[in-house]
């Protein structure tokens, strides 16, 4: 425990628990670990669904079964073939595996959203770190669920796999020409490449306002240095309005570029072809 | 004392500060006042005149047609020398544009670098930011300058354009054999994915907590109070383990470095280390089920 916990688990306890999303009576922590029924949910999904996944890549379907490093590297579980559609296959060898480990991993993911959001209400704070994972989660929903459903059928979801679902990823974005050229994926990436350049600026400009060598150093230095440096300085509050939105846009755009692909768009090259035909370059003698 | 007025003349700030209203109760609003100084004019200055350059190259290519430049902007490109040309100069119209356009952006990129040094140190800061910097500059000189250098040629490097940046990148991954298969590329993807996971989180809890001024992050570096408790048990809970009000920023500024500076050592790594990514990945056993396709 740390110094100061005490206090705020009593406090915690304090908070009456929803009566159907609570549940009372697993209110309690193991070591620094809070339980409380959403934890165990993740808990017993989470342990059914590895499980799962490692017994099926470790010993049914093992690569080379003197080698367990490379088949956790290398092994992978398929996704269904496409004739059976969106029905559950009741064979492992059809993708029954696939489906019981998406089904676990997808109430894992839901139940440890809702395992953030009792903590923070025992906490007494925002809900923002919920939210901000609900869009990550979002993100898998889409591209495990969403879209082979509008596809029509679970073919479409990628192989559970460390090196396979590298494959899927690069097949995926040649598959409908090049998805360089998704506009929604241009955006995802910038935001993606946004994330790394707030995070760097915010770490290292905090970094370098503090510690021993910093004495005295205040939230003005900080503020002078960017009107200095690049005309506008966001504040302590706009860097993490910033932060997140800048991080959960690179998921919800990147939602997009997913699952437009093959359900609108078929070819992202193809797609840039309104931009000659736009109506207004004839007037200008262009056809 | 000829130097010392040179140099004053570039040291000063706009008086005029302006507010951005519509920011109220989001951010701060103050804009201003910008600060010159002798490197912010070189990285202006060499910015601008590669931005001309390349505004010359694109003229040219249509014909100084201004509504052809506009419809044909998403393609237009300033494009490096051929092969033929090695590491030489070439002519203006066989990329000795692009080779002067990038000569200068590299300068703005360096001076900007210098700027945000000195600025800092100015204010009484450590240089952070403009360390963190180079970790982006490394990636911008492995991709434009040390892959080209050590392949013997400009025309490795992308040129400049809006497709054509997207076009280098699809390419150079499919040359040199699929980029998902390179171990370095791999921990960048690895570094910016877990960047955008760290920014969320950390923006999410802060902001979670700002009715206990978590926010004031360097007071709570100094002596942690209720906001950076309230946070560090959440996460605690949550999942085992917190950072403190320091330590993230540690994560945070490693995290993002991280990214360039894997890209980069994949980057440089490239073609004369390892000319096929895939075939590395047979030889390091880990292209599933085409394992038999292998050489």
């Amino acid at each position: 425990m740390l110094s100061f916990e005490a206090k705020y688990r009593r406090e915690a306890l304090e908070v009456p628990p929803i009566p159907w999303l609570g549940m009372g009576i697993f209110r309690f922590w193991i070591g620094r670990f809070y339980v409380g029924f959403w934890g165990l949910v993740a808990l017993f999904f989470g342990l059914i669904g590895s499980a799962v996944w490692f017994w099926q890549v470790l010993f049914v379907h093992p690569l080379d079964p003197r080698n367990p490093l490379l088949n956790f590297i290398r092994g992978q579980i398929k996704p269904p073939p496409p004739e059976i559609g969106l029905s559950i296959p009741l064979d492992g060898e059809k993708g029954l595996w696939w489906i019981v480990v998406v089904f676990c991993a997808t109430v894992t993911f839901f139940a440890w959203m809702m395992r953030q959001a009792e903590i923070a209400r025992m906490l007494k704070m925002g809900y923002q770190v919920p939210i901000a994972y609900g869009a990550v989660f979002s993100s898998w929903v889409t591209i495990q669920i969403l879209r082979p459903v509008l596809l029509g059928h679970w073919s479409e979801g990628f192989p559970l796999g460390v090196i396979a679902h590298l494959d899927w990823l690069s097949a995926f974005g040649y598959r409908y020409y090049n998805f360089f050229f998704n506009p929604f994926h241009a955006l995802g990436i910038t935001f993606l490449f946004g994330s790394a350049f707030v995070l760097s600026l915010h770490g290292a400009t905090i970094l370098s306002a503090s510690g021993k060598k910093a004495e005295g150093v205040t939230e003005e230095n900080v503020n002078q240095f960017y009107w200095d440096f690049l005309g506008y300085s966001i504040g302590e509050v706009g860097i993490h309005r910033l932060a997140l939105w800048t991080a959960v846009l690179s998921v919800l755009v990147s939602n997009l570029c997913f699952v437009l692909s093959g359900t609108v768009v078929q070819d992202w090259n193809a797609f840039w072809d309104f931009w000659n035909k736009l109506p207004f370059w004839s007037g200008f003698g262009f056809n | 004392m000829t130097t010392e007025v040179y140099r004053e003349s570039f040291e000063r700030r706009t008086k005029t500060v302006r507010y951005l209203r519509f920011l109220e109760g989001l951010a701060d609003t103050q804009v201003g006042p910008i600060f010159l100084g002798m490197w912010g004019t070189v990285a202006l200055f060499s910015y601008l005149l590669s931005a001309f350059i390349t505004a010359i190259g694109f003229g040219e290519q249509v014909g100084w047609n201004p509504i052809r430049l506009v419809r044909e902007l998403p393609v237009l490109t300033l494009y490096p020398p051929p092969p033929s040309y090695g590491l030489q100069l070439a002519p203006l119209q066989e990329g000795g544009y692009w080779q002067i356009a990038t000569f200068f952006l590299t300068v703005s990129l360096i001076a900007w670098t210098f700027r945000a040094w000195t600025r800092a140190v100015a204010n009484g800061l450590r240089p952070t930011v403009a360390i963190a910097f180079t970790a982006a500059l490394f990636l911008y000189a492995a991709i434009y300058i040390i892959h080209p250098i050590s392949m013997n040629s400009w025309n490795e490097a992308p040129g400049h354009g809006l497709a054509a940046i997207l076009l280098w990148t699809n390419h150079f991954s499919v040359k040199y054999g699929n980029f998902y298969y390179n171990p370095f590329h791999m921990v960048s993807i690895f570094g910016l994915l877990g960047s955008a996971v760290i920014l969320a989180m950390h923006g999410a809890t802060i902001l979670a907590t700002l009715a206990y001024n978590a926010h004031k992050e360097i007071d709570e570096i100094e002596k942690s109070d209720e906001g950076t408790h309230r946070a560090q048990l959440f996460w605690r809970w949550v999942m085992g383990f917190n950072a403190t009000a320091h330590s993230i920023h540690v994560w945070a500024l490693g995290f993002a470095s991280l990214t360039a500076v894997a890209g980069a050592i994949g980057v440089i790594a490239t073609g004369w280390l390892e000319p096929n990514w895939y075939l590395w990945g047979c030889r390091a056993g880990i292209a599933p089920g085409i394992q038999a396709a292998c050489p």
